[in-house]
C-alpha cells in the first residue's frame, strides 16, 4: 500500500467540520468573514470588485450547502479553517447568499434529515440527470445562473468520472444534455437573482428570543410537548432551555445552543432527556412559529417533528398528546399552548374533567360516550382551537403502516458504523364520509398498538431467507437490522440484508385490522453528508 | 414494437414487459427513498427493482471495485480521486471492512 494514510487527520477534520459548525461556533462573529475569504480563498478565487469573488459570489446555498462547499474546498484544495473560521463563513454566506424561506420551503426534508422521504420532482429529465445519485433537493436548494450550472456539470465530470455512465450516455447525447440543455433548465428554474431573496435579504429578520410553545412528535415515542425559553448568548448565539413531558407525563427537559443562519435557518445542538440532539429548524417570516426536526446526534433517523409557537399572552392552542379516542373509553390527554384556561372542550360526546393546569399545559381526562359519533372533534380553549387534531371512533377502518416504505441499514459488528434503524407506525384510520378508505376524507386516528411481523416479501427473498438473518428484532415496530459485515451463515456468505414485508395487526374489537408496509434492510453509506 | 417481431420467449418477455408498462414501474420504483441510489444496475443499497436481491453481495466482495472507480460517488467513497486513503487502513474490504468509517462521520 503505497497511498498516504492521512485517514485519521481526515477522520478528524471531518468530524469537526460535521459536529458543531451549524450550533454553537462560540467566537465566530468577532471573525472578520471578508478577511477570511481574501487570506484563505482569493488565491483561487480572485476578487471582481467590493466583496465579490470568482465563483463564490454566483453561488447561493444553504448553511449545510455552504458547510459542504467548505469541507470540499479544505479537503481537496488546501483551504484550512479552523472550525471558528468555517462558522464564520459559514454564516455571512448564508446572509449574503443564501435561499430565501420560500425557496427552500419544498426541500426542507434533506436539511432536516427526514427518513424515508420519497421525493416528488415532476421533470423526469432533472431526476435522471442528478436524482439518480444523490437527492434532487441538493440540486434544488442552490441557485446559479446557467453559466455556473455549467461549471457544476464539468466539475461532476471531472471529479467523478464514471458521471458519464450514470448519466446513461450510451442511451442518448449525454454531452450535449448536461452541457447545454440542463444548465438553462436549472437557470431557469433556480437562477441566481430571484426577488423571493432580493425581498428576504432587505427585510426585517425575525427574532427568535422569548418563549416558544413546544408540540413534537416522535413517531414510536409519541407527542412531546410544553415551552422552550429562547435567550441572547455570546457572539450572535442564543441558549435554548426546554420545559417538556412526553405523551406519559416524564418531564424531558435540557437546552443547549443555537445559531440563526441566513435570517431563519435555526441549528442547535442540545442535551435534551439525558441525550445529544442536534435541531434543524426553520422560523416563519413573521417569526411566529418555529417548525423542523430534531433528532438524536448520533443516529439522526430517530427523532421527532416539532412546531413551536412564539409565546405572545394570548390563548394559544398549539398541540394534544393525543390524537384519538375510543367510544365508550377514557384517556388523559395534555394540551400544549400558550396562556390556557383550564376548561376546554373536546366537542360532542367527550366529557372533560380537568387535571392539572400549569400555564403552558393543560392536562385532563377524556371519556367519549359509547355513542358519541365518530369522526374529527374541534378542540377549544380559551378562543383558540384545533381541528382535525383530535378524532373519536368505534372501530378502526383501516390501518396503514407508516412510512409505507422504509429502508433500514445494517451496522455494528465490530465496524464503525452504527446500524439505522426503521421506526414503523400503525396508523388507524376512520373510512370518512365516502366510506372508502385511503381517500382525502379519511379520518386519521394516529399510532395504534400492533403486533409487528416481517416476511420474505418476494421469491428471491424467500430463497435468500432474507426475513430469518435480516432483523434482530421489531418490537414496538421500531426494525432494528442485523449486524454488519459478510455473513457465512447466509448464501454466497452475503450480509444481512433483506427485502420484507411488514404487517402490522391492530386489535379491534374482537376482530383485527391489518396494514402492510415494505422494509428494505441494505447495507452500510459510506459517505453520509450534511446534505445527501 | 411495431416494426420488429419477437422471435423467442426472451424477445417475447421483453415486449410483453414494454406493453404491461414494466419500464414506467422499474423507473417508478427505482427512486423509493431518497438519498438512495437507484444509477445503472444494480443501485448501491437498492437494485432496480427497489429490492436488494440484484445487489453486488456481499458487498465487501466488490466494495473497492465500487470505490477505485468511482461507481456510487454519493454513496461510497471515491478512492480515484476524491477520498483516496479512505481505506488506507483496510487493504481487504472482506477481512478488514471493520476498519473503515464514513467520511462525514456522526461525531
Amino acid at each position: 500500500m503505497t497511498r498516504r494514510r492521512r485517514t485519521g487527520l481526515l477522520s478528524a477534520s471531518l468530524a469537526a467540520m460535521t459536529a458543531g459548525l451549524l450550533s454553537g461556533g462560540a467566537a465566530a462573529e468577532t471573525l472578520d468573514p471578508k478577511a477570511l475569504i481574501t487570506e484563505r480563498c482569493a488565491s483561487c478565487h480572485t476578487p471582481e470588485g467590493t466583496d465579490s469573488w470568482k465563483r463564490i459570489s454566483h453561488i447561493r446555498k444553504t448553511p449545510e450547502g455552504w458547510e459542504m462547499t467548505l469541507f470540499r474546498m479544505g479537503h481537496l484544495h488546501g483551504a484550512k479553517l479552523s472550525a471558528n473560521e468555517a462558522t464564520a463563513l459559514i454564516r455571512y454566506l448564508s446572509d449574503t447568499q443564501g435561499l430565501a424561506p420560500s425557496e427552500t420551503a419544498d426541500y426542507r426534508y434533506i436539511l432536516e434529515r427526514q427518513p424515508n422521504v420519497s421525493e416528488a420532482e415532476a421533470d423526469e429529465g432533472l431526476v435522471t440527470t442528478c436524482a439518480r445519485c444523490h437527492s434532487f433537493a441538493r440540486v434544488a436548494l442552490q441557485r446559479r445562473d446557467a453559466d455556473e450550472w455549467l461549471k457544476l456539470a464539468n466539475f461532476h465530470v471531472g471529479q467523478f468520472p464514471t458521471a458519464e455512465y450514470q448519466f446513461m450516455s450510451r442511451d442518448h447525447e449525454y454531452w450535449k444534455r448536461i452541457s447545454t440543455e440542463m444548465p438553462k433548465i436549472l437557470g431557469d428554474r433556480f437562477p441566481y437573482q430571484t426577488a423571493a431573496w432580493t425581498a428576504w435579504k432587505d427585510a426585517d429578520k425575525p427574532d427568535p428570543a422569548g418563549t416558544w410553545i413546544v408540540s413534537a412528535y416522535q413517531p414510536g415515542r409519541g407527542a412531546i410537548g410544553g415551552s422552550m425559553a429562547v435567550a441572547p448568548a455570546a457572539d450572535g448565539t442564543y441558549t435554548v432551555t426546554y420545559d417538556l413531558v412526553d405523551a406519559s407525563g416524564q418531564p424531558v427537559a435540557g437546552g443547549g445552543l443555537a445559531t440563526v443562519f441566513g435570517g431563519y435557518e435555526w441549528r442547535a445542538s442540545t442535551d435534551l432527556g439525558g441525550g445529544s440532539m442536534r435541531e434543524i429548524m426553520a422560523l416563519s417570516e413573521d417569526g411566529k412559529t418555529l417548525s423542523g426536526r430534531m433528532f438524536q446526534a448520533d443516529a439522526d433517523e430517530i427523532g421527532a417533528r416539532v412546531t413551536a409557537v412564539k409565546a405572545d399572552g394570548q390563548p394559544t392552542l398549539v398541540g394534544l398528546s393525543q390524537a384519538s379516542l375510543k367510544a365508550g373509553e377514557s384517556k388523559t390527554v395534555t394540551l400544549y399552548g400558550d396562556a390556557l384556561p383550564s376548561t376546554v372542550d373536546f366537542g360532542p360526546g367527550i366529557t372533560v374533567a380537568p387535571l392539572t393546569a400549569a400555564g403552558d399545559r393543560v392536562t385532563v381526562k377524556v371519556t367519549a360516550a359509547k355513542d358519541a359519533a365518530p369522526g374529527w372533534r374541534t378542540v377549544k380553549a380559551g378562543g383558540s382551537e384545533l381541528s382535525q387534531a383530535f378524532a373519536v371512533y368505534k372501530s378502526v377502518d383501516s390501518v396503514k403502516v407508516e412510512p409505507e416504505t422504509a429502508v433500514a441499514r445494517v451496522g455494528g459488528g465490530g465496524g464503525a458504523m452504527a446500524a439505522i434503524t426503521a421506526q414503523l407506525e400503525a396508523v388507524g384510520y376512520l373510512n370518512g364520509a365516502d366510506g372508502e378508505p385511503g381517500t382525502d376524507d379519511d379520518v386519521r386516528l394516529g399510532a395504534l398498538p400492533a403486533t409487528w411481523t416481517a416476511a420474505n416479501r418476494d421469491a428471491a427473498a424467500e430463497a435468500m431467507e432474507d426475513a430469518k438473518f435480516a432483523l434482530t428484532s421489531h418490537g414496538g415496530g421500531l426494525f432494528q437490522p442485523a449486524l454488519a459485515g459478510p455473513n457465512p451463515q447466509r448464501r454466497f456468505g452475503t450480509n444481512n440484508v433483506g427485502d420484507l414485508a411488514v404487517t402490522a395487526a391492530v386489535k379491534n374489537g374482537g376482530k383485527t385490522v391489518t396494514g402492510e408496509g415494505r422494509l428494505v434492510v441494505t447495507v452500510q453509506r459510506w459517505n453520509d453528508p450534511p446534505i445527501h | 414494437m411495431k416494426h420488429i417481431t419477437p422471435m423467442n420467449r426472451k424477445a417475447k418477455a421483453v415486449e410483453q414487459a414494454a406493453d404491461g408498462g414494466g419500464v414506467d414501474e422499474v423507473y417508478t420504483m427505482s427512486s423509493i427513498v431518497t438519498g438512495c441510489t437507484a444509477t445503472v444496475d444494480p443501485g448501491w443499497e437498492i437494485d432496480p427493482f427497489g429490492s436488494v436481491a440484484a445487489l453486488c453481495a456481499p458487498m465487501e466482495a466488490d466494495l473497492y471495485g465500487c470505490s477505485d472507480p468511482c461507481w456510487w460517488p454519493a454513496q461510497v467513497p471515491d478512492t480515484m480521486n476524491t477520498y483516496p486513503d479512505w481505506n488506507a487502513d483496510a487493504p481487504s474490504a472482506q477481512n478488514d471492512w471493520r476498519e473503515l468509517g464514513a467520511v462525514f462521520p456522526k461525531k
